[in-house]
C-alpha cells in the first residue's frame, strides 16, 4: 500500500472522523463539569458577577461541581423570552431575571414561589434585602423573585460643559436645570440635556418634581393632572428652546450614554450604576469630569415633599418548568450573599441590600454610594405592574413625544392619557 | 398520471411535504386558531370569536400603520422599479467599468440590514452625521427625519430602496441580457428611434420580468419591519409605524397573541389585495405564453 493510498480522505473517513469529532466535542464540557445551570439574564448581570479570574462564583462552581451559562438578551427580549420559556412543557433555564414592572397575577403563575425555598434553605440575612424591593416580587402572595440589582435614576453632568456656559455647579431645581441646559445649549459646544423618548421614566421625573405621577402604586392615573402638565409643558419648553436635542424623538435608551460619553450633551438621567462606563478613561475623555447627582424637585415643591427618583430593580427566578431547581436555588443563594452583593456594587450593579451601601470598602471606592443610597431611599418603580402596563407605556409615551415636539398642548396631552389609558388599568 | 405511479412517489416527494406542512401549513393554521382567541403568557387561551380582527381594524393605530405601508409599499417598490429598470438599460449599453459597477450596486444586499440602518442612522444624524453636516455646509436644509414625520417617510422609503435595488435590478438585468439582439437590428432597419425600440420591443419582452419582480417586491416591502423598526422604531410619536411593526408590538411588547395573530392574517389579505392586480396579469401572460 503507497503512503498517498494510506491517508487518502474518503467517505467513510470523513464521516468516522466527524463523527468522532463531534462526540468529542459534546464530552468535553463533561469532563470538565458535571452540571451546567443555565441562566436568561441581561449582560451587565453577568459582567456584575465578574469574569474569569475575577469570577466571584468559582468557589460556589468547584463546591457544587456546575458551571454557569449564561444567555443574555437586551430588557424587553429577555422579559420576552422568560415568559415565552416559562410557558413551555420544560426548559432548560433553570434562573430567570425579571425586571419588577413586568410580574402581574397571570404570568406569575409561571414562576416558583421562592419563599418555599426560603424557608427550607434560607438566604443570608434576608431581611437586609430591601423589603420594598421584595414586596414589589411579591404577587398575590407568592415570591416570585429574590432582588439582586437596583438601577436608581440619577443626574449625570458634564462638569467641564457646565463651567464653560459659566455654571459652577449643577442645578439645586428644575427650573435651575432647565435654565443651564438652554445656556448650554445656546453656547453651541454641547446639547443641555439628552433624554430618551421610549422610556416613561423621564416623563415620570419631571412629572414627580412637580409632586405628581404616572400611575400611583395603587393605580390611580394621574393623581395629580396639573403637575403632569406643568411636567410636559416643561419638556416642551425646553425642546423648543434647544436644551434638547431636535433628534429627541428617535433617541433610545442605549444612546444616553454615548451621548454622555462623547461630550455631547451637558445633562442626562441615567443609573447610578451607569457611572462606572462615564469614568472609565478609555471609554470617555471626560472621565472624572462626569458626576451624578439627585434630579432635583421644582422650587414649587412642597418643602415637606421630598422628590421620588424612578427605581427599576431586577430579580432572579426559577421558572416553574425549570429542569434544575435546587441548582438555581443554590444560585440565587450564593449571588444574594452580603459578600456577593457587596462584589457586585463594586463592580457597578446597584444593589439590593441596604447594608451594602454603608459599606467602607464601596464608600471608600465609589464617591456617589451616599448620594445613591438617599435617592434611593425616597425612589419608586415608574408604574406598578399590571397587565396593559407595556401598552399604557406606549400609549403614555406617544402623548409625551407629541406634546414635547409641540403638536399638541400639554392639557390635550393629559386629558388624552386620562381617556386612553384608564380603560387598560385594573378594575 | 396512473394512481399506482402516484403512490409509488409518494415516498420520495414526502419528505419536502412534512418539511412545508411542518413549518408553513400547521403554524399558519396555529396563527389562525389563535386569531380567535384572547391569549397571553400565563392565561389559557379563551374562544373569543372575531373580537381579535374587530378591535384591530377598528385600533386607529392600526389605521396609521396600515396607510403609512401602503404610502410606503406604492412608492418605494414603483420608484425602485424606475430606478432598476434605467441601471439595467445603462449596464446593458456598455457601461465603462460594468464588473467594478455591478458589484457596488449588488452591495447593499450583502450588508446585514442592522448593519445597513445603524449606518444610515450615523450618516443623517441630525447633529454629527456626515450627510447633515455637508448639507447645512452647502446651505441646504437636512432631512428632519426624528422630527418630521413626511421626513422619516422619505427616509425610509430612500433606506429600503436603497437595501432592495439589487434585487429588482439583477432580475431585470437579467432579463435584459437574455433579449436577442436581432429584434433591435430589426427595429433599426425599419426605423425605429432608441425610444420607438424600448417602447415597442425593450418593455413588451420586459413585461414579464417586471411583474415577477414587482410582485415579489410589493410582497417584501408589506412585510417591511427592520427599516422602520431600527431607523425610528415607528415614531415620532408613531407616525411611521408600519404593520409589521403594530404586529411586533401586539406580539413581543404587549404579549397579546390574539390581536397579534389577527393582525398578520389581516396582512395577509391586505398585500394579496395590493398584488392581486399583478397576480392576474401574470397568469394572462402565462396562459398566452401556454
Amino acid at each position: 500500500m503507497s503512503y498517498e493510498t494510506a491517508f487518502r480522505l474518503n467517505r467513510r473517513t470523513f464521516l468516522g472522523g466527524a463523527v468522532s469529532g463531534l462526540a468529542l466535542m459534546a464530552a468535553g464540557p463533561a469532563f470538565a463539569q458535571g452540571k451546567t445551570l443555565q441562566v436568561l439574564s441581561h449582560r451587565v448581570h453577568q459582567t456584575s458577577l465578574g469574569e474569569g479570574d475575577a469570577d466571584m462564583l468559582a468557589a460556589w462552581k468547584a463546591e457544587n461541581n456546575a458551571d454557569v451559562m449564561f444567555t443574555t438578551l437586551d430588557s424587553n427580549p429577555l422579559m420576552d423570552r422568560l415568559f415565552r420559556e416559562a410557558s413551555l412543557a420544560q426548559t432548560d433555564f433553570s434562573v430567570g431575571y425579571m425586571v419588577d414592572n413586568r410580574p402581574t397575577s397571570e404570568n406569575a403563575t409561571l414562576f416558583e414561589d421562592l419563599r418555599a425555598y426560603q424557608d427550607a434553605d434560607p438566604i443570608e440575612d434576608f431581611d437586609d434585602i430591601a423589603p420594598g424591593l421584595v414586596q414589589g416580587m411579591t404577587i398575590d402572595g407568592r415570591l416570585i423573585g429574590i432582588p439582586v440589582r437596583t438601577a436608581t435614576q440619577g443626574l449625570f453632568y458634564n462638569e467641564e460643559l457646565l463651567a464653560d456656559a459659566g455654571f459652577d455647579g449643577p442645578a439645586k431645581t428644575l427650573e435651575e436645570l432647565v435654565e443651564q441646559c438652554v445656556a448650554i445649549s445656546a453656547k453651541g459646544r454641547a446639547t443641555g440635556m439628552i433624554l430618551a423618548s421610549d422610556l416613561a421614566v423621564f416623563p415620570v421625573m419631571f412629572a414627580r418634581a412637580f409632586g405628581g405621577d404616572y400611575i400611583s402604586q395603587d393605580f390611580t392615573l394621574l393623581p395629580d393632572p396639573a403637575a403632569m402638565e406643568k411636567a410636559l409643558t416643561v419638556l416642551a419648553d425646553m425642546f423648543s428652546r434647544g436644551a434638547l436635542p431636535r433628534s429627541y424623538a428617535t433617541n433610545k435608551g442605549e444612546e444616553l450614554l454615548t451621548w454622555m460619553q462623547q461630550g455631547r450633551a451637558a445633562y442626562s438621567v441615567l443609573p447610578f450604576a451607569r457611572m462606572g462606563q462615564l469614568a472609565d478613561p478609555a471609554l470617555t475623555e471626560y472621565a472624572g469630569k462626569i458626576k451624578v447627582t439627585a434630579f432635583p424637585g421644582s422650587e414649587t415643591l412642597a418643602a415637606d415633599t421630598a422628590m421620588s427618583s424612578v427605581v427599576e430593580a431586577w430579580a432572579m427566578t426559577i421558572p416553574a418548568n425549570a429542569v434544575d431547581k435546587e441548582l438555581a436555588w443554590s444560585y440565587i443563594k450564593e449571588v444574594s450573599s452580603r459578600k456577593n452583593t457587596l462584589g457586585m456594587a463594586l463592580n457597578g450593579n446597584g444593589p439590593a441590600r441596604v447594608s451594602t451601601f454603608l459599606d467602607p470598602e464601596l464608600t471608600s471606592k465609589n464617591d456617589f454610594a451616599h448620594i445613591e443610597s438617599e435617592v434611593l431611599a425616597n425612589a419608586r418603580g415608574a408604574f406598578p405592574p399590571f397587565g396593559e402596563a407595556a401598552r399604557a407605556q406606549q400609549l403614555f409615551l406617544e402623548e409625551v413625544q407629541l406634546t414635547v415636539l409641540g403638536r399638541k398642548s400639554p392639557a390635550d396631552a393629559v386629558a388624552a392619557i386620562q381617556s386612553r389609558i384608564q380603560p387598560l388599568l385594573p378594575a | 398520471m396512473k394512481t399506482s405511479s402516484l403512490w409509488r412517489m409518494m415516498p420520495l416527494l414526502a419528505p419536502t411535504q412534512l418539511l412545508l406542512i411542518s413549518v408553513i401549513v400547521i403554524p399558519s393554521i396555529y396563527v389562525v386558531w389563535l386569531s380567535f382567541h384572547a391569549s397571553t403568557y400565563g392565561q389559557a387561551a379563551t374562544f373569543v370569536g372575531i373580537e381579535n380582527y374587530i378591535r384591530v381594524l377598528g385600533d386607529p393605530g392600526f389605521h396609521s400603520a396600515l396607510w403609512n405601508t401602503v404610502v410606503l409599499v406604492v412608492v418605494a417598490v414603483h420608484l425602485e422599479l424606475l430606478i432598476a429598470l434605467g441601471m439595467a438599460l445603462l449596464f446593458n449599453s456598455g457601461l465603462w467599468g460594468r464588473r467594478f459597477l455591478l458589484v457596488a450596486v449588488l452591495a447593499p444586499y450583502a450588508v446585514s440590514e442592522v448593519v445597513a440602518v445603524a449606518m444610515w442612522r450615523f450618516l443623517f444624524d441630525q447633529g454629527v452625521g456626515p450627510i447633515t453636516v455637508l448639507l447645512n455646509a452647502l446651505g441646504l436644509p437636512a432631512l428632519e427625519w426624528s422630527y418630521e414625520p413626511s421626513h422619516a417617510m422619505i427616509m425610509i422609503a430612500v433606506l429600503t430602496i436603497w437595501m432592495h435595488l439589487p434585487f429588482t435590478f439583477v432580475i431585470l438585468y437579467a432579463a435584459r441580457l437574455a433579449l436577442p439582439s436581432d429584434l433591435y437590428e430589426a427595429a433599426r432597419i425599419d426605423g425605429a428611434t432608441r425610444l420607438q425600440s424600448f417602447r415597442r420591443v425593450t418593455m413588451p419582452l420586459l413585461g414579464p420580468a417586471i411583474l415577477v419582480a414587482l410582485l415579489f417586491r410589493y410582497i417584501f416591502a408589506f412585510r417591511m419591519f427592520s427599516e422602520v423598526w431600527l431607523l425610528t422604531g415607528g415614531g415620532p410619536a408613531r407616525t411611521t409605524e408600519v404593520v409589521a411593526v403594530y404586529l411586533y408590538q401586539e406580539a413581543f411588547t404587549y404579549s397579546a397573541f390574539g390581536p397579534a395573530s389577527a393582525t398578520a392574517w389581516i396582512m395577509v389579505a391586505v398585500s394579496m389585495l395590493l398584488a392581486s392586480g399583478y397576480i392576474l396579469l401574470l397568469r394572462r401572460q402565462v396562459k398566452n405564453a401556454a
